[in-house]
């Protein structure tokens, strides 16, 4: 080995303990070229389908816990009922993470998650006698049908309907909008499955209009991950907090507005690790390569937001009047979190992902 | 000729560079832009955004305090409205064709079309008799109105349906490639009492709505000293203003926004479709959309919307801002761009227009942007007629649309259909669908070769 070759050597294995510092797992340096197509494959594929799968899966479950309420109407039917609810409300809240493709582009979103609730014409609905097909509720207006008209008849407008309490036509009308929210939940699981996971994964490949760069999917990514951020605090949190209305409040009959937060800025945290319901690489793994400054930075900042979160002790309705600075706070540190994204990590992405 | 004092010549220079210096401020000379500034179509209200929001963005030079009112407006653009009475949101109906803006005008951008056997859901039919009405515009039909609510609250009977079928036919490229396009018919059903034989139908796709303070913001003088009625500079293109009537102003006035420019402002614009597509009552448009006919439902809750939140609809829309261009620098973008023009696309997609300036509102004014429109009326052919007048504009005639953002469509949208009923499923579908007065641009994109095709869409895809 001559002295050149030997230089070289001891430049490569410096730079190899360098980069050992900043890998995640191992003491090999990252192939980044090669990691940036990796994260988006686990991304599309093992983290937002898997999560569409899981919702379908989820929304099956609450039809079917439904079916058997009608079936057999006790508290304890009931009881399952509302858990199979919150159960599929926590998938569908982390997806909001990333609301980009179908399931945007095919309004499956209004569909499935509309509030507030339109009483009166919901009661008119029970009140007449049309027949509850699919094709009747694929008609109707979209605060008639999805989670929230869903969560009215479980739990009741004051949130403590029994089991006995259950008319025919509310259990029939129950049945229809649950089978309509497992026919949208498959149609963004086939979406995803059947191109858009591929489209994705494939960014930057030749043919590929819609992402024509690495970089566009990544900023998809950020922006998903941001935009929810803006949605909870500006929108979800601000609007019903400022006009001191409870009205406003997402899930008000199963008082499930602070879990539906916590689980959309969890989200944010699931496509940023890349881990679904597997482990695998992610935007985090790419960010450890360069800056784990940013990637504590940005933890950080989502811990605290998810603190601040579950420092409101009371249902948020309430909470809008009797922990208000609770309530500011959590805005705070969600807008707190959206600044990071919104700001090092996109400039990150700019700078690392082409 | 005696020679003037140097004094005497210094002071006509002077004199006649002050007797221009207004001519120049108000028509500056666009060749002098630096390339830079085209990547900014909306001038300095452009934002670098290549995403599924990118239709989605508050102005970038916006005053803060106006952010709020950007916001509220935001809120009630996506706000879905209910039945009366009710807490939040009521006012939808009795008949409607969607229940909020965003519904339709979907991430601010183009509508879909409903496919083949289902009924509309964010496209939506105008209707008509031959003839006008008092203000000359569309005559409307007894029992319907001028605009088909295919959707209707509890207990209350729609309008009507409709449903659509395509024809496919084959046509070739000079270069013997072919291309289909799809022939679209229209097929009224579940009338809810009998329409006249020869009604005039007319499909309409929710268009997209960034950008649309900008071209609010051109001066009609500038919209109106490209208007060339009768072809007098017999180029074979002649562009032509709608005149509309204006319910503020009370008076006639120049159409800009709508597929046929049958609205003067956007806040005519916006309160229409609250009126027209959610049954939502304005005090621009007080009468509910079905009065006189059996579905009104005499509530006497009129008007069911408050003007401080229909103006920050109308502010949020505003305030919208345009995407910048993509790959502008690559070659094959640069010929598309070239063809582009040699074609004769850009006599009516006109790319540079710059707003009038308005101190009111410095946000809007004086800004270089590239919407590609003239924003007035062309005659594009019988095939993509309508055969449906609407105020000056006739049956086959069509207001430029914009072009700006177009190539974001597919990954906003998640579909390519363009034109007043998304017939065309691509962008050359849509250039080939061109007729009339674009005849001639049409023929020469159906003689280029294939690569100079493919660099025609990639410019459009670079919008």
């Amino acid at each position: 080995m001559t002295m050149k070759f030997r230089l070289t050597a001891m430049l490569f294995l410096a730079a190899a303990a360098g980069f050992s510092g900043c890998s995640k797992d191992d003491d090999t340096p990252v192939d980044t070229e090669t990691l940036k197509k990796d994260i988006l494959v686990n991304v599309s594929t093992n983290v937002i389908t898997a999560s569409y799968t899981d919702m379908h899966n989820k929304a099956t479950a609450l039809a079917n816990a439904v079916a058997a309420l009608e079936s057999t109407t006790n508290d304890a039917n009931l009881a399952a009922a509302q858990k199979a609810w919150k159960d599929m409300r926590v998938v569908w809240e982390q997806t909001e993470a990333w609301l980009y493709g179908p399931v945007s582009s095919e309004d499956i979103d209004p569909r499935i998650d509309t509030w507030p609730v339109d009483f009166n014409a919901l009661d008119d609905q029970l009140a007449g006698g049309n027949d509850f097909t699919a094709d009747y509720i694929d008609g109707l207006p979209e605060d008639l049908k999805g989670f929230h008209p869903i969560e009215y008849l479980l739990w009741g407008k004051e949130g403590n309907k029994t089991a006995a309490s259950f008319t025919a036509r509310e259990k029939a009308y129950l049945q229809a909008l649950t089978d309509n929210l497992v026919a949208l939940s498959k149609q963004v699981d086939d979406a995803w499955k059947g191109g858009y996971a591929t489209l994705f994964a494939t960014a930057g490949q030749s043919g590929n209009s819609t992402y024509p760069s690495l970089q566009s999917a990544y900023l998809e990514m950020i922006a998903g991950m941001a935009d929810i951020c803006e949605e909870v605090a500006n929108g979800k949190m601000k609007d019903p907090f400022d006009a001191q209305d409870p009205t406003q409040e997402e899930s008000p009959f199963a008082k499930n507005s602070i879990v539906d937060f916590t689980n959309n800025i969890q989200g944010i945290l699931k496509v940023y690790q890349g881990d679904y319901s597997q482990n695998g690489v992610g935007l985090e793994d790419l960010v450890r390569t360069y800056n784990l400054s940013l990637d504590a930075e940005l933890k950080t900042a989502h811990a605290a937001a998810i603190a601040a979160l579950q420092a409101i002790s009371v249902p948020f309705g309430q909470a809008i009047s009797s922990q208000q600075s609770q309530v500011q706070t959590a805005m705070d540190k969600i807008n707190a979190l959206h600044t990071v994204l919104d700001g090092p990590l996109k400039s990150f992405v700019l700078q690392y992902v082409k | 000729m005696t020679r003037l004092p140097l004094l005497y010549k210094t002071f006509t220079v002077l004199a006649i560079g002050l007797v221009l210096a207004p001519f120049a401020c108000t028509r500056p000379d666009d060749s002098y832009h630096s390339p830079a500034e085209e990547w900014l179509s909306g001038g300095q209200q452009t934002v670098y955004d290549e995403g599924s929001n990118a239709y989605s963005h508050i102005f970038p030079v916006l005053a803060e305090n106006f952010e709020r009112v950007h916001e509220v407006g935001d809120a009630q653009f996506g706000a879905t409205f209910v039945s009366p009475p009710a807490a939040l949101n009521p006012g939808r109906g009795p008949i409607f064709n969607n229940v909020s803006c965003s519904s339709c005008h979907i991430s601010d951008g183009r509508g879909k079309i409903p496919g083949a056997g289902d009924s509309s859901i964010s496209t939506l039919f105008r209707i008509s008799l031959a003839g006008t009405n008092e203000f000359g515009g569309p005559r409307p039909v007894p029992g319907y109105g001028d605009q088909l609510q295919n959707r209707a609250n509890y207990n209350t009977v729609k309008e009507a349906d409709v449903f659509v079928q395509y024809e496919e036919k084959t046509f070739s490229f000079a270069d013997g490639a072919t291309y289909n396009l799809r022939f679209p018919t229209y097929r009224i059903a579940n009338a809810y009492t009998a329409l006249p034989a020869d009604v005039l139908l007319s499909a309409r796709v929710a268009t997209p709505v960034f950008g649309l303070g900008l071209l609010a913001a051109i001066s009609e003088a500038d919209v109106l000293a490209r208007a060339d009625e009768n072809d007098g500079d017999g180029d074979g293109i002649s562009g032509r203003p709608n005149q509309v009537w204006d319910v503020k102003k009370q008076a006639a006035v120049l159409g800009r926004f709508g597929w046929k420019a049958n609205q003067p402002s956007l806040l005519q614009q916006i309160a229409m479709a609250y009126n027209q597509d959610m049954g939502v009552t304005t005090s621009l448009f007080p009468v509910e959309n079905c009065a006189g006919q059996p579905q009104d439902d005499h509530r006497g809750d009129d008007p069911e919307l408050s003007d401080s939140l229909l103006y920050a609809n109308e502010f949020y829309i505003r305030t919208l801002a345009v995407p910048a261009r993509r790959n502008l620098t690559d070659p094959q973008v640069q010929a598309g761009k070239q063809l582009f023009n040699s074609s004769g696309c850009s006599k009516c997609h006109i790319p540079d227009q710059r707003t009038a300036p308005d101190m009111s509102f410095p946000a809007i004014s004086n800004q270089l942007i590239h919407p590609y429109t003239d924003l007035l009326l062309h005659d594009m052919g019988a095939e993509l007629g309508d055969g449906r007048p609407d105020f000056k504009a006739g049956g086959t005639e069509w207001r430029t649309a914009p072009l700006w953002g177009i190539g974001l469509t597919q990954k906003v949208n998640g579909h390519s259909n363009f034109l007043h009923d998304g017939r065309a499923r691509s962008l050359i579908e849509a250039v080939m669908w061109h007729g009339g007065e674009a005849a001639s641009a049409k023929e020469k994109v159906r003689t280029m070769t294939a690569a100079e095709r493919a660099a025609l869409v990639k410019f459009l895809e670079s919008l």
